[in-house]
């Protein structure tokens, strides 16, 4: 049996792969079996994770009667489908996407905006504040550098309310600059990632399928 | 010196006792003095309830004895009894350098008592009990005052600027150098007489980057209504594209040509995310707009859609707030409106006030962190180089204002 | 289906039958064949650096088929390169290191198959260093294949012998939670009772009659949490919730597509270590001391960022040298225009 899943998963990563060369039937073959077969999953977990495990379960096992409350909402949600009472299904995305925004809210602004601009306020020169002075190596020194600058212009560059001229247009062109060198490391990152798809492809093929590899 | 001769019956007798002997100097640590044993027991212990959270936690804290150095102990353990009981049952074990110890295994309003004992090879030296602590709940947590405090400046800014913008004031906004890039690509498209095409994302209306790129579809439509050019919208979610459809058919009655104006013009082809792209990829080969739009959410089909565009050697503009998907716009489009710059350009373009007042909200905000930044870079270098107390208190304000405790 | 189509799919057939059936196995290149083998491949990058300043393009699937070979061939080769660690990398290693034997460690899967390239390898790094060092392991997702993933990460690991003579026992050494819907919710009721979030273990067995989580009430409980993310629900959320609002104390995997956009929450300490994609696995593997796959896939890795860097010079030379080479051919043929 595990012999008939490898040679057809390998039959299915073949498939896929021959759209490099162009457009054919494998290849369609298999992107329609793909598409088909991850709509069945799906629907299939989330029946059994959420309606089953989440509601049905915790109302006649452990009597959360609580859940109805949820649970009206979502039949709410489901009005859509007829279109003389579809309106009724906006109060149940109200509620998700006023809750949401709440949490939402709270969290970036502490993780992404407190914490971060905390992290900025260092001596340039030290590995953290109360370290003596050229503390840090040289190399942390330019990090710290980098960081407090980058961060500043990319702000600049963000900033609407003024025009960008003379040395406020030389800071926000800095801050694009930086933004752009993210950019690109970051497009170096996704190269490598997508590389170690293939990489793990391949020795799916030549290892484990064909046996080939040691 | 002479010899003297052992003989056998002192040998059978010495033999046990330097036995004996070497057992209870190898076992030493066992017959502990008592005063040492009193020198080892924690001290100072305290039980509080454990501010700000649901009342499920009570925080303990202690200091070594005196004469201990961690090397010694191996670390302490914690015991606690309901009030009314005696029975002290181990709840935890900490490391011999941590005097600190949260227990969340109360219920709420009940009272406890503790004692802490340091551990010694497998003895543990036992404090005396605890006066009786009991968790509770508050409401507030005061701790994120700063966050509160912050939050209300950046959201009162926003609030200020929308009611500014309401009443009809003007709200400055600089140019945005993308909106000169969509006018240009228009043109080339009239130029060349082929179609527009013009994806507003995977998301659906709720997301404001699909609304962001939905107002920006009306400038282009004004455009495409005066000129008469050809404009393909396919669409992944069905409100989008009756939203898309009512914005093509205002553009196009501005232009006083209602009878030019076609349902077609938008079409929807699926909510699946590959499903979609490869329609649109499709719709790209055969047809071969002049321009195309990127303006909204997208994910991994960012990359795919763009080189499409780019093999058939369209002029591309994106705009998205997704950070993951920047890169590849910026690498295979002719001009990108990078992250807020595409609610920017919106709000520069609709003057609507929610839109315009948020961003000159936000714009508040940058301010405050920019001054933030230079402020306590500059004081923290500072007084790190020349030991000025006016500095180092600066500093430690500012990060005080920006410390989120949990 | 075309008459070419269908050649092309009997070739394919014919080349498999033959490589399954009649190649004998293993194939391994000596380091010399190896050498010949990439200095072969830079010989012909080099003709094809001169044809195109030329002005001859190359198509799209020799770049491909470049790329293919330098994924393909290292596989095969018996050449090892060096891996530097970073400091990163060294900041889970030391974390896991510096916990006392018993200490819990929360591993939470949000990742699936398609993932499974760059962080399968962290994650049965990860379970093997831990499990050798006696800390128990608290396993769950919030990706519906993530536990899934755990079990044949932790199936791998409990072979090795020196894992597999320590005689672990599931329940009591290493618990699979399973998997909870709810994205970042579940992280946030979880920082109030991991119980209400997972009230079975992945085999259905009650949260209260498994010995090592019985006493774990929340993230106080927990020692270190190691997280592994492909998108979302990923790292963001759990720093946002878990870190920054219930004080866990948590490292990361990442595949290398969202690397970069962790990097800031490193850098504030809100991460504890950070592994990013292939090179952070194979750089565990050294810290650890535990070499394994992807260590070996790092050398295909490199090899194919060397043919990508090439082709982008041989791109951009074309660009730059070879729109004067074309010039100059068409004012040597006597018409400008």
């Amino acid at each position: 049996m595990e012999i008939f899943g490898t040679w057809l998963a390998a039959f299915f990563t073949l498939g896929i792969i021959s759209f490099l060369y162009r457009d054919n039937a494998w290849y369609k073959l298999c992107e329609s079996i793909f598409v088909g077969i991850s709509a069945g999953y799906w629907f299939v977990t989330l029946f059994w994770d959420n309606i089953h495990g989440l509601f049905w379960e915790r109302i006649t096992e452990r009597h959360d009667y609580w859940l109805l409350i949820g649970a009206s909402l979502g039949l709410m949600m489901l009005l859509r489908l007829i279109p003389p009472i579809g309106w009724i299904s906006r109060w149940p995305l109200s509620f998700v996407v006023g809750a949401t925004a709440g949490l939402y809210i709270i969290n970036y602004f502490a993780s992404n905006v407190m914490v971060q601009v905390e992290n900025t306020l260092m001596p340039l020169f030290s590995a953290k504040f109360g370290d003596p002075l050229f503390s840090a190596s040289p190399y942390s020194i330019v990090g710290n550098i980098v960081v407090a600058a980058g961060t500043f212009t990319g702000l600049v560059y963000f900033f609407f309310s003024k025009e960008h001229k003379g040395a406020f247009g030389g800071m926000a062109k800095i801050g694009i600059w930086t933004i752009m060198i993210t950019f690109g490391a970051s497009f170096g990152y996704t190269v490598m990632s997508r590389m170690s798809l293939l990489i793990g492809r391949m020795d799916f093929i030549f290892g484990d399928w064909l046996g080939l590899i040691r | 010196m002479k010899n003297v001769p052992i003989s056998y019956p002192t040998f059978f007798i010495i033999l046990p006792l330097l036995i004996i002997l070497n057992s209870a100097l190898t076992a030493q640590p066992e017959v502990t003095p008592i005063d040492s044993a009193a020198a080892l027991i924690p001290r100072n212990i305290t039980a509080k309830d454990f501010k700000y959270d649901r009342g499920e936690t009570i925080e303990l804290n202690w200091k070594p004895a005196d004469r201990v150095n961690q090397e010694m102990l191996d670390g302490y353990e914690v015991y606690r009894a309901e009030e009314s009981s005696d029975s002290f049952v181990s709840i935890g074990f900490t490391g011999p350098d941590v005097t600190r110890f949260k227990d969340n295994g109360v219920v709420s309003e009940k009272r406890y008592r503790y004692r802490v004992a340091a551990i010694v090879g497998d003895v543990p030296y036992l404090s005396e009990a605890t006066p009786p602590a009991s968790p509770t709940m508050e409401l507030v947590n005061f701790n994120l005052a700063n966050l509160f405090i912050i939050g209300c400046l950046i959201a009162g800014a926003v609030t200020y600027f929308i009611g500014h913008a309401r009443r009809g004031k003007k709200l400055f906004i600089r140019k945005i150098a993308g909106l000169e890039a969509i006018d240009e690509a228009i043109g080339r498209a009239t130029e060349m007489g082929r179609p527009i095409l013009f994806v507003p994302g995977i998301n659906d209306m709720d997301d404001v980057q699909t609304i962001a790129g939905i107002t920006l579809l009306g400038r282009v439509a004004k455009v495409v209504a005066d000129y008469d050019i050809k404009i393909n919208m396919p669409v992944s979610r069905s409100i989008v594209m009756t939203t898309a459809r009512e914005t093509i058919k205002e553009a196009y009655m501005g232009a006083g040509r209602p009878d030019a104006y076609n349902d077609d013009m938008v079409r929807y082809i699926t909510d699946e995310q590959f499903g979609y792209v490869a329609a649109v990829d499709g719709i790209m080969v055969r047809e071969k707009p002049a321009t195309c739009f990127y303006l909204g959410a997208f994910y991994a089909e960012s990359l795919i859609l763009a080189e499409t565009g780019n093999s058939i050697g369209a002029i591309q503009i994106a705009g998205t707030a997704q950070p993951a998907q920047l890169p590849f716009f910026v690498a295979a489009c002719d001009y990108t409106l990078i992250g807020e710059e595409l609610f920017a350009a919106s709000a520069y373009l609709s003057n609507e006030p929610k839109q315009l007042g948020s961003l000159k909200g936000q714009d508040v905000g940058k301010l405050l962190a920019m001054v933030v930044i230079i402020v306590g870079v500059v004081a923290a270098t500072i007084s790190q180089s020349w030991n000025i107390a006016f500095f180092t208190r600066l500093y430690d304000l500012m990060i005080k204002l920006f410390t989120v405790q949990n | 289906m075309t008459r070419g189509e269908l050649m092309a799919y009997l070739v394919i057939v014919a080349v498999v039958l033959l490589l399954a059936f009649a190649v004998p196995k293993p194939i391994s290149f000596s380091t010399t064949v190896s050498y010949i083998i990439v200095g072969f491949i830079a010989l012909v990058l080099l003709i094809i650096f001169v044809r195109t300043i030329q002005g001859n393009m190359v198509g799209r699937r020799i770049v491909f088929l470049f790329v293919g070979m330098a994924v393909i061939l290292p596989l095969f080769m018996t050449i090892s390169q060096p891996i530097p660690l970073s400091p990163e990398v060294k900041q889970v290693y030391d974390a896991v290191v510096a916990l006392k034997p018993g200490s819990k460690v929360l591993v939470s899967f949000d990742y699936d198959p398609p993932s499974a390239p760059e962080l399968q390898p962290m994650a049965e790094t990860f379970f093997r260093l831990c499990l050798s060092r006696d800390l128990k392991i608290v396993i769950m997702g919030l990706w519906p294949q993530g536990p899934q993933q755990a079990e044949i990460a932790m199936r791998k690991t409990l072979e090795y012998p020196e894992i597999a003579s320590k005689n672990l026992r599931y329940g009591i050494d290493y618990v699979n939670l399973g998997f909870q819907t709810g994205n970042e919710f579940v992280i946030q009721r979880m920082g109030g009772d991991f119980k209400s979030m997972f009230p079975t273990d992945l085999n259905g067995t009650a949260y209260d009659s498994l010995p090592l989580v019985r006493n774990v009430r929340n993230f106080s409980n927990i020692d270190y949490a190691f997280h592994l993310s492909a998108g979302y629900p990923g790292t963001v959320e759990w720093v946002q919730v878990a870190v920054d609002r219930y004080g866990l104390k948590m490292g990361a995997g990442n595949t290398a597509v969202q690397t970069t956009q962790m990097y800031p929450y490193l850098r504030a300490r809100q991460l504890v270590g950070l592994l990013g994609g292939l090179n952070g696995a194979a750089e565990f593997e050294r810290a650890a001391d535990m070499i394994g796959k992807a260590t070996k896939f790092m050398v295909s890795q490199s090899f194919s960022h060397i043919i990508v860097i090439a082709f982008i010079i041989i791109g951009n030379a074309a660009f730059f040298l070879g729109d004067k080479s074309r010039k100059r051919k068409q004012e040597a043929a006597g018409g400008g225009h």
